[in-house]
């Protein structure tokens, strides 16, 4: 069932067009992720629904009703929807538990002291109910700020880059536990990120934004596998361009014919975009490429391959990887899309 | 543990000696003649100057809170145009003493006196002090907290209410606590004004008779007040749980047809805080201009000048042993001193004049009736100006450059004054400036204390208003904006932070 639904939303500051019609339906108990570059339009898009912002032109609907369009704006005291900002932004002057009970000053006693005591168990806060924000580790403070979001079940909770402040480490650790928490709560919830493993890894969809317009939308195998556009594909993840021609239905390159995903017409020109790892590379003395660069990162290392003319990067299984200077043989893995010009 | 150099351990007791002394006399004083003083204390008089002064500091409180609020928040939180002129404008009567206010005022409107005027007066030269102290916590209050609570289901005043207020109230509080104590200790304003309270009734007792015990028991009624006063401030300074710095991104309330009322108030605000006063004064100068007597004013000039220099060089040492001692040393009996010399701030100066009197009359009569037991009166009072402005300089000196001098084999003593003292220079310089131009606002200390013979820009001007020639008197309120007032602002560090703060966007 549909919950919220943008439908041709727009805002400008001045005469910068930060979003232009924007459509968008999420459905309940989704996790949408918006992934956007900065500037992209991210938080406005956030503020939007959150109810700070009146949109140029275009409307909004939560559960059917209208909540917000050029000339009318609901309050954002009005709507049911919950904000986790980027820092967290507790209240400084109270405790763990006041913050997470704070949406609920209309609750009966009993209930509110029900509610309280399970998100914290959710949350994995119950030994700092009493404590002071700033006492609180930044990934604790995500957590109860999360929490404070979903205390009085909101309709849909907002999560405006919640892990940018983390370490790379607490940020993956924070990640399963706020699926998780989101999950248990039965939450929708609209994420907006930069960092494309977080919305991949996180989000039942995802949404790319550039411009202030939506690029694509999608699962995220949906989105890594088949980006609409090199826009899209290169912005996704690492990939090598190689220029191309169809012909037979293959594709024809200087790495030698490809299976392409998708149709394709025979004779069309174009990019060809090739994921780092789709490269399989093969020690061989007699190989076409030899390496001539390599970054180490542990789990896997990106090699640079010259074949002739082109320089390609791939990457490879860390401990294993060929060294600078050996020659390789190199095959492309599965399928890659062309993009026609 | 390192002990403090000679000099230093020296100049600190004697600053704090000096400080402590005439005020214990007092006190001894009250009490030997406890009867005579309780008969002084018990009177209808009293009560009705208690009467006075309790209403003029809680009207005061309150309308300098409500504006200074407003200011802060329409300049920091709101969309209003023209944010950062009116910040500027907020913070500009800070730059104009009290009294020369009051002169600006009664010399326009003759029949202006009282109750009214005094708290229209003191309302519009104290509200930059909570406008200040606001703006510096409002821009540390995270929005985004704000809005969270806006989408937990609260409306825009319940969050005002509950979440930002919170936040800026230890701030505000103290700010409105610091108002309540400059009000208590006015004297020149509200003299001018006709408005009875302690201190214009303090020296009215002083002057009006041989008999001054009336103007004893009176100081020490005043100084209880002051100190419970005082004691409440400490109470509410501190608790903070705001970030150290400002904001950055800060979302601006659209105030939309409100603008209009806003706007209006911002401007009759600045209009009647800036505006009046300058352009009746300016007036007034000009129509005497041909009257001025050129000796006098130069005379005046000159005495205001060397006392206020050499107030500034020998406090700003001072506060620069005590700075050092509390400082960089951490001891104990540093920090003692430290807080002793705190204990002084915001005694009324007309209670520090008369407990010096007393002092000077019967104890040391050799330096009564000179500029020493004037500069005395000086270091009480501004010393804690001194400290607080000399003290950030000399603990910003990193430790490691001291640990590194020490280790190339300079002495720790010679240390202090190789590396501590040479880096901090142009804060404890600038900090003697801003003590200086305080020493040339200062009216009652200096009524009370000067020399026969010597005059200064501010009692020429309390001599010329008290014969009513208003034209005489306003060159020298001029003067005193030009040359104390704007430079004491342009070196008030808060004022400067405060008006960068609203101009980010």
């Amino acid at each position: 069932m549909t919950l919220l639904k943008l439908s041709g939303l727009s805002k400008s500051f001045g005469d910068t067009k930060v979003l232009k019609s924007i459509d968008l339906e999420l459905k309940s108990q989704e996790l949408l992720a918006v992934l956007g570059s900065s500037g992209a339009g991210k938080s406005t898009l956030l503020r939007l629904i959150a109810g700070f912002e009146r949109p140029t032109s275009g409307s909004m609907t939560l559960n059917g009703t209208e909540i917000s369009n050029s000339n009318k704006v609901l309050a954002p005291d009005k709507r049911s929807i919950g904000i986790v900002p980027q820092d967290a932004a507790l209240f400084p002057h109270l405790s763990v538990a006041q913050n997470i009970g704070f949406g609920l000053s209309k609750w009966s006693t009993g209930e509110k002291a029900a509610r309280l005591k399970h998100l914290l168990e959710l949350v994995e806060l119950t030994d700092f109910a009493d404590a002071r924000p700033e006492s609180l580790s930044g990934g604790q403070a995500q957590r109860v700020a999360l929490a404070r979001a979903l205390a009085p079940r909101p309709a849909l909770v907002l999560m405006d880059e919640p892990f940018s402040a983390l370490d790379a480490e607490l940020r993956a650790r924070l990640r399963l536990d706020i699926r998780k928490i989101l999950l248990a709560e039965g939450a929708t919830a609209v994420l907006v990120t930069h960092d494309q493993e977080e919305a991949l890894s996180l989000a039942d969809r995802v949404a790319v934004l550039r411009d202030g317009q939506i690029g694509q939308i999608g699962t995220p195998t949906d989105i890594y596998n088949s980006p609409i556009d090199i826009g899209i594909a290169t912005f996704l993840g690492d990939s090598v361009l190689v220029e191309g021609q169809v012909v037979k239905g293959k594709i024809s390159t200087a790495l030698g014919l490809l299976n392409p995903m998708g149709k394709v017409l025979d004779g069309d020109k174009g990019l060809t975009a090739i994921r780092y790892e789709n490269f399989y590379l093969l020690p061989n003395p007699g190989g076409e490429g030899e390496v001539v660069g390599q970054v180490f990162f542990g789990h896997d290392a990106v090699l640079e391959v010259k074949i002739g003319d082109l320089v390609i990067r791939a990457r490879s299984n860390g401990p294993f990887a060929p060294e600078v200077g050996m020659r390789v043989k190199v095959w492309v893995r599965g399928s890659v899309n062309f993009y026609a010009n | 543990m390192r002990r403090p150099p000679f000099l230093v351990v020296v100049l600190s007791l004697g600053a704090t000696l000096f400080a402590s002394l005439p005020i214990g006399y007092l006190a001894i004083r009250f009490i030997e003649g406890l009867d005579r003083a309780l008969d002084e204390v018990f009177r209808l008089r009293t009560l009705e100057l208690l009467g006075n002064t309790g209403l003029l500091v809680l009207s005061v409180s309150i309308s300098a809170f409500v504006i200074g609020f407003s200011q802060a928040w329409l300049t920091t939180r709101s969309n209003i145009r023209f944010a950062s002129v009116f910040a500027v404008l907020a913070a500009l009567p800070l730059a104009i003493p009290s009294y020369v206010m009051a002169l600006g005022y009664i010399s326009v409107f003759p029949t202006f006196s009282g109750f009214f005027a005094s708290w229209l007066v003191l309302t519009l030269a104290t509200s930059p002090y909570v406008f200040l102290a606001v703006t510096a916590s409002l821009v540390r209050v995270d929005t985004a907290g704000e809005e969270v609570a806006r989408s937990l289901g609260f409306g825009r005043l319940s969050v005002l209410r509950k979440i930002t207020w919170p936040q800026v109230a230890p701030a505000a509080t103290a700010s409105v606590l610091l108002v309540a104590l400059y009000t208590l200790s006015e004297f020149g304003a509200i003299a001018i004004l006709r408005y009875d309270t302690f201190t214009r009734a303090i020296f009215n007792a002083y002057r009006g008779s041989f008999d001054r015990t009336a103007a004893a028991a009176l100081a020490i009624i005043l100084l209880l007040i002051t100190l419970l006063v005082i004691w409440l401030e400490r109470r509410y300074r501190g608790a903070n749980l705001l970030s150290s710095r400002a904001l950055g991104k800060r979302v601006r309330v659209d105030l939309g047809r409100w603008s209009w009322v806003a706007l209006p108030i911002l401007v009759l605000v600045a209009a009647l805080g800036v505006g009046l006063p300058i352009v009746s004064l300016t007036i007034w100068s000009i129509q005497g201009g041909s009257s001025i007597n050129w000796g006098q004013l130069l005379e005046a000039l000159w005495g205001s000048f060397s006392l206020a220099g050499l107030a500034g060089v020998i406090i700003g040492i001072f506060a620069t042993a005590i700075a050092l001692w509390a400082v960089r040393y951490r001891t104990k009996l540093g920090a003692f001193i430290e807080t002793l010399a705190w204990a002084t701030h915001a005694l009324p100066a007309i209670v520090v004049g008369l407990a010096l009197v007393f002092f000077g009359a019967n104890i040391t009569p050799w330096i009564y009736q000179t500029t020493w037991l004037l500069l005395i009166g000086y270091l009480i009072l501004f010393l804690p100006n001194a400290l607080a402005a000399i003290s950030s300089p000399i603990a910003r000196v990193p430790r490691s450059l001291e640990d590194l001098s020490q280790s190339l084999g300079t002495p720790a003593n010679r240390t202090l004054f190789k590396i501590v003292l040479p880096i901090a220079m142009p804060g404890i310089i600038a900090g003697m400036a801003l003590v200086s131009l305080t020493v040339l606002k200062e009216l009652p200390a200096t009524l009370l204390l000067r020399p026969t013979g010597v005059d200064t820009l501010a009692t020429r001007l309390w001599t010329a208003t008290e014969t009513l020639s208003y034209s005489q008197a306003a060159p020298y309120a001029m003067l005193l904006i030009m040359l104390a007032g704007l430079p004491a602002l342009a070196l008030n560090a808060q004022a400067r932070k405060a008006i960068s703060e609203v101009r980010e966007k």
